[in-house]
């Protein structure tokens, strides 16, 4: 759809790699690597530690065999998928897990993989589902023991100084991840979908360094970049989707997705700065717990909601797209409101339930998102 | 002035040639391994029977799982989901039909139309065969029957049991474990056919019937599975008076008229 510039065909390149040249690069120069699944992890403490936070991922791993007899054929596939990496030696490269309680599909994927592999680091950052002023103490004191626990085990002192030079290194990658969203979402979008995925996900699997140099090297390629030659302006939101070939076939059929609410899209940056707490590390557990925008959160429905439709708006589309993994409990009963809610507001929707990686599945899902193409015109 | 519509599905594929809308010729064959196969096989073939050209069609649309394939090389101009093109088919042969039920090889589709026969909305199985042709051919062979018998030896069934599962695979587990009882071929093939209406029911329950209703594909030509579907409904269901499995590449050909027609 559009022309590719030298900084985006090395992020896709790298992307494509679950051990992508700069986590080799790292490794080999002695330093350790700790991987973390959920966007409630608050990475900056890691990388103030000096290890590189690298958000798990299974880049549309379709195999499952290893993982199937550890979880049920009834766990989420993405987490199946994830487990089967981390089992069959891809992520040898990893130091240590951090398992949060996303869900329990994925809790249950940590606890197993730690189980067979036995980590020497395995730490578990238990973050409330609801957000109150007594949650938020807990999550203080969780915090507190993250720090600590990654601290100690590394002999590492995670000084405040270097975790505020770190939240700054982070908040500037947010800014220019929002400035990459604008040339996404524009009247005249210089960047896909699936390309503006593969920016994301290669931003939580390498340092942050690496990362702001290549942000503004795509920047800069894409800000006069004009993409045409497609029928409709789509939103993607839902589940844990890493799949870049996924959003790639609904490009195919020229729905053009312009922007999203992934949890390994905008909902891993979009998170608003917070001002003003002396503590750092105080002011990364209001950051991420009051901006949490999970399915996994109670009673906050409506921050999700308005979040999507703040999107919606945004970028002008056409029509939405939510898309859940079978057996995700969270994203499948959240969807079926979002449907209701972004129909309310004139926003045709089309619901997709898929196996994660299933590339069996894909023309039927291709068949669809064309349908809906031809149905909103 | 000729029209074409290609439709390759998962197990049978359609070429149709329409003139002022309506139907010219029609080919339907089993599909080949290979989409541009199994569209050289029907439109070519048709076009060969005809004494006709590929140049002496004005314009070419393709649907069904091969369509990209097709207009990938040059065979047709244009490719439309299968799902709008048996919208079309239907309302193009019946002008008050406003739902279609489609169900073909290896998926089912409740499609709803407006007055021009252009799509409204839309439902489809997920990835799974049960209520689709696939699951009756599978258990068409399970009885030791073909497929086009499993309909009309239904309508002999007196006590047809009932069938505690929908998927394919259980169900022919089930299957055989009542003709080991001695359940008989018709009573098993009502409750086949039963059991299929009934997946199909709960798709159409979600986007709901608006008159008339159609039934399109394959499946279409089993009567005891209309009959079921009949029931469910509450509606008689319009008959296409063609056979409904060319109904998708009758829409493709209408759609392509459509496009570059007079």
């Amino acid at each position: 759809m559009g022309p590719r510039g030298k900084a985006m065909e090395e992020v896709i390149r790298q992307s494509e790699m679950i051990e992508n040249d700069y986590v080799k690069k790292w490794k080999s120069e002695g330093k350790k690597v700790l991987g973390y699944t959920c966007v409630m992890t608050p990475a900056e403490v890691i990388e103030a530690a000096g290890l590189l936070p690298y958000r798990i991922r299974a880049l549309g791993n379709p195999h499952t065999e290893m993982a199937d007899a550890h979880l049920s054929r009834f766990n989420c596939s993405f987490c199946r998928s994830c487990l089967q990496l981390g089992l069959d030696g891809t992520y040898e490269f990893l130091d240590g897990l951090i398992e949060s309680n996303g869900c329990d599909h994925l809790r249950g994927m940590f606890e197993n993989w730690q189980y067979v592999k036995e980590f020497d680091f395995f730490h578990y950052l238990k973050v409330p589902h609801i957000m109150t002023r007594d949650a938020m103490e807990y999550f203080e004191g969780e915090m507190e023991l993250y720090r600590k626990a990654i601290g100690e085990y590394f002999e590492v002192e995670i000084t405040d100084r270097e975790l505020l030079r770190v939240m700054e290194e982070y908040s500037l990658i947010r800014d220019k991840l929002r400035v990459l969203y604008e040339i996404r979402e524009g009247e005249n979008p210089g960047m896909t979908g699936a390309e503006a995925l593969a920016v994301i996900l290669l931003g939580s699997a390498v340092p942050a360094g690496v990362f702001l140099d290549l942000l503004d090297r795509v920047i800069e390629e894409r800000r006069d970049t004009d993409i045409s030659g497609y029928r409709a302006r789509l939103i993607l939101c839902g589940a844990a989707t890493d799949e870049v070939d996924f959003i790639r076939e609904i490009e195919s059929v020229g729905g053009l997705v312009v922007t999203d609410a992934l949890c390994y899209g905008s909902r891993a940056f979009w998170t608003v700065e917070r001002g003003g707490e002396e503590d750092p590390l105080k002011a990364l557990a209001h950051m991420y717990l009051e901006n949490l925008l999970c399915p996994r959160m109670f009673d906050d429905y409506y921050s999700r909601r308005d979040y999507v439709l703040a999107a919606v708006s945004r970028a002008n589309v056409d029509g939405a797209i939510l898309v859940h993994n079978k057996f995700c409990d969270v994203h499948g009963v959240d969807n079926v409101q979002l449907r209701m809610d972004l129909e309310k507001n004139d926003i045709p929707v089309l619901q997709l339930e898929k196996e994660y990686g299933a590339k069996a599945d894909l023309g039927r899902i291709k068949t669809r998102v064309q349908a809906f193409l031809e149905k909103i015109g | 002035m000729l029209f074409g519509g290609i439709d390759v599905g998962s197990l049978t594929a359609q070429a149709v040639l329409v003139e002022d809308g309506t139907i010219y010729a029609y080919k339907s064959i089993p599909v080949r391994p290979n989409p541009l196969e199994s569209a050289g096989a029907a439109f070519g073939n048709l076009l060969e029977e005809k004494g006709l050209k590929q140049e002496d069609i004005k314009y070419v649309i393709s649907t069904g799982y091969g369509r990209e394939k097709i207009q990938d090389a040059k065979v047709a101009q244009e490719n439309v989901s299968e799902i709008s093109c048996h919208g079309m088919g239907a309302f193009s042969l019946v002008k008050d039909v406003r739902t279609i039920i489609d169900i073909g090889g290896q998926d089912a589709k409740v499609i709803k139309v407006d007055d021009r026969g252009e799509l409204v909305d839309f439902v489809m199985n997920d990835k799974c065969a049960a209520g689709t042709g696939r699951f009756l051919e599978v258990m068409a062979k399970t009885l030791g029957v073909t497929l086009d018998e499993l309909g009309p030896i239904s309508q002999g069934s007196r006590n047809p049991p009932e069938m505690s599962t929908r998927c394919s695979i259980y169900a022919e587990t089930e299957v055989i474990h009542y003709l080991q009882r001695g359940v008989s071929r018709e009573d098993l093939a009502a409750s086949i056919n039963r059991s299929m209406a009934e997946r199909v029911m709960a798709l159409v329950r979600r986007v709901g019937v608006e008159r008339e209703v159609m039934m399109t594909g394959g499946v279409a030509k089993n009567i005891a599975v209309r009959t079921e579907l009949e029931k469910s409904l509450n509606v008689r269901m319009v008959n296409a008076r063609i056979d409904p499995q060319i109904i998708g590449a009758y829409g493709a050909a209408v759609l392509a008229q459509r496009e570059r027609g007079a």
